[in-house]
């Protein structure tokens, strides 16, 4: 643990600062918080307030002769003492809408600053896209945590957040490699990125301007005078600024001896000669950066220029850009409710039309029945069969919106289903009792192959018979002759039913489109064999409602064979 | 005596369509167009069973029922509910109303005049007249 020397030297302050201010009464005291965001602002291995804003501070206090008093603590408990007026100025406050109603800032920004992502040497990382499926590190509770995450909801990305309590730790994490990039602010970031192997990324957002800040309801006109400097600092490129900037931001500036180097050094020269080689080293690292720095020192001011205005360049064109996804995103989200409310519409549009339908079918086929009864008098043979006819179109009119009627409510997902057991054979006995004189009509054989005992299954039996009723009411209707078979097998978890026959077969490029809505009518057969061209369509949306599937093998001329599989049980809708 | 049936109905074809077809078949067919007017001609005449249609002007098939049931004159006489409504639970409604039966429209005429008779026969045996 360090020792903390920095609250001795408040102290130290203290006791200085009130005979001080005897002695001089034109000297002004400023209190100004302090907290650990190198090299923006911190404290040294010494304990000595350093950093830019300091260097900025410290330059506009000797024009002013102001005395600075600095107070040490964490940023939170920095704004806190802001808040209540414990201190004057703290540095390195961005403006967000609460801190507008607590705080007063200056106008001439010190710095503008960003987040960025930092990766390791080698990395793929080239846009905020390939962060997908990696993991980052952050800072805990920090600004950049919550406008990452933010950014990643807005992307439906999945990357996992790994937070670390200060920026040294969450840089160590990626160096090492339990972390594939990290989040800091890219002054910090800039500055060691060298000293952990790490290397800068193109992904950069939510960029800030930096200031000093004072509570709302100061009179001392601090900040006007911050601005003064300031203003005039920036217009010169020789100026404290640009000195503290050039200084601060490259990382070889930074280079110093360590003071407790210096007293042992002097102090020990008994054991110069171990410290000789380093020491070598070490001023010929000093000799050469000093040299690369002196080169530097004049293009350092004129890049800090450019930089500031790619900054500002920057910063307008990630606005535009959130600007834009946003209204992308309320346009995806409006045409997404639109979609739903459209087909809301549709189903209510079909059962009010299915209701409209039937009040003249009701007419067309209750007088045409009445007239085929003779009661309303004898009826000529002409007469008789173009009733017949009248009477054969509305009730395929009739099926036909029952038809389309059933598909919408499955679409609609209104149709309910039941999981109730029932016995298999009452069931398939059912259905083929009911088609047992369309079959004789054709002198067609109808074979049941079925388990003799009497099975039991788990399903929903009326959505059940009502495919294999389909089912066999097509084969009966394709064959001119032979045999029509239903066959029924068990295995541990699925029931097996399928209609084979010998009538004319499927083509095999009609197969595929076979279960789809009216192809029946696309192949041209409907004229020959009656039929809504739907039946199929409804048999899969009924099976694949019961969980299972249906599907057809077929030999050109030959016969077709339909197979249903229905699994144990249904899922019922709540 | 012949039987006596009361037919609320709005649509003029539907109405015309089922007295044609009853009274072919000998009963005897009272026509109501709302159901304002279809209740009071039950209170008065009492008729031995009443075809109800569910669409109507105003008032609603499902509260004539209930206001035909509420007379205790009429408790026995079965209420069979014909109707275009055909979505899931129509029939569901009907029946756990106060309804006795449901014909779905169109109707069927070769079995319409048949399901009339089950309907009135069920009821004769429990309560004659």
């Amino acid at each position: 643990m360090k020792p903390p020397r920095s609250s001795w030297l408040v102290l130290l302050f203290v006791f200085l600062g009130s005979p001080a201010s005897r002695v001089a009464q034109a000297a002004e005291h400023v209190r100004v918080g302090i907290y650990e965001n190198s090299p923006k602002v911190g404290l040294s291995e010494s304990g000595n307030p350093e950093g830019i804003f300091v260097d900025l501070i410290e330059a506009i206090a000797a024009k002013e002769d102001w005395i600075l008093d600095y107070v040490p603590g964490t940023w939170a408990e920095g704004l806190d003492r802001l808040a209540k007026g414990e201190i004057d100025l703290m540095p390195d406050v961005a403006l967000t809408p609460t801190r507008e109603n607590q705080f007063r800032l200056h106008r001439e920004p010190v710095l503008s600053d960003w987040f960025q992502v930092y990766t390791r040497r080698v990395s793929d990382v080239r846009s905020l896209l390939d962060l997908n499926g990696k993991r980052v590190s952050v800072l805990e509770r920090s600004i950049q945590q919550e406008a990452f995450e933010k950014i990643i909801a807005g992307f439906d990305m999945n990357i996992r957040l790994v937070t670390f309590p200060d920026y040294r730790s969450a840089f160590a994490a990626v160096t090492n490699g339990d972390v594939d990039a990290v989040i800091v602010n890219r002054f910090f970031g800039n500055s060691h990125i060298r000293e952990y192997q790490l290397e800068d990324t193109a992904v950069i957002f939510s960029p800030t301007r930096l200031f000093f800040a004072a509570p709302k309801n100061s009179t001392r006109p601090l900040l006007e005078t911050i601005d003064k400097h300031l203003a005039q600092f920036k217009k010169d490129p020789q100026s404290v600024y640009y000195k503290s900037l050039q200084r601060w931001t490259s990382e070889e500036a930074r280079f110093s001896f360590p003071l407790w180097l210096k007293g042992t050094v002097i102090g020990a020269a008994v054991l110069l000669v171990l410290f000789l080689l380093w020491s070598f080293e070490l001023k010929h690292v000093v000799k050469l950066r000093t040299r690369e720095l002196a080169n530097r020192n004049e293009e350092n001011a004129f890049l800090y220029k450019k930089l500031q205005q790619y900054a500002d360049d920057l910063a307008l064109r990630v606005a535009q850009r959130t600007d834009e996804l946003t209204r992308t995103n309320r346009e995806l989200q409006k045409a997404k409710e639109d979609a739903e409310s459209a087909d809301r519409i549709k189903s209510a549009f079909l059962a009010t039309m299915s209701h409209e339908l039937r009040t003249p079918l009701n007419s067309i086929i209750g007088f045409t029945g009445i007239l085929l009864q003779n009661l309303a008098g004898p009826l000529s043979d002409e007469q008789r069969k173009q009733l017949e006819m009248v009477r054969k179109s509305s009730r395929h009119l009739l099926a036909l919106i029952n038809d389309v009627l059933d598909i919408s409510k499955i679409e609609a997902g209104q149709l309910d289903v039941k999981s109730r057991r029932f016995e298999v054979n009452a069931s398939i006995t059912k259905v083929v009792d009911l088609v047992k004189p369309l079959a004789e009509k054709k002198r067609l054989t109808l074979r049941t192959e079925i388990p003799p005992e009497a099975a039991m299954w788990e399903s929903d039996a009326q959505r059940c018979e009502q495919i294999l009723l389909n089912l066999l009411n097509n084969a009966i209707k394709f064959t001119e002759k032979g045999t029509v078979t239903l066959r029924a097998d068990f295995t541990a978890d699925s029931l097996r039913i399928s209609v084979a026959d010998t009538g004319i077969g499927i083509k095999p490029e009609d197969l595929c489109t076979l279960f789809q809505p009216f192809r029946q009518i696309d192949t041209g057969l409907s004229r020959q064999h009656e039929g809504t061209g739907l039946g199929l369509a409804i048999c899969r949306r009924l099976a694949l409602l019961l969980g299972g599937e249906i599907h057809a093998t077929s030999v050109w001329g030959k016969g077709s064979v339909f197979t249903l599989t229905l699994p144990m049980g249904v899922q019922e809708k709540p | 005596m012949t039987e006596c049936i009361l037919l609320i109905e709005d649509n003029e074809q539907s109405r015309y369509l089922v007295t044609f077809l009853l009274e072919a078949h000998g009963y005897t067919v009272i026509p109501a167009c709302d159901g304002p007017e279809g209740i009071e001609q039950a209170g008065r005449l009492l008729p031995h069973l009443i075809l109800l249609d569910i669409q109507l002007p105003s008032m609603d098939g499902y509260a004539v029922a209930r206001a035909l049931k509420a007379n205790p004159a009429l408790m026995d006489t079965p209420i069979v509910a014909v109707t275009s409504y055909a979505m899931p639970g129509d029939r569901q409604i009907a029946l756990a109303g106060d309804c006795d039966g449901y014909i779905e429209k169109p109707i069927n005429p070769e079995t319409f005049v048949s399901e009339i008779k089950h309907h009135l026969r069920k009821t004769g045996k429990e309560s004659p007249r």
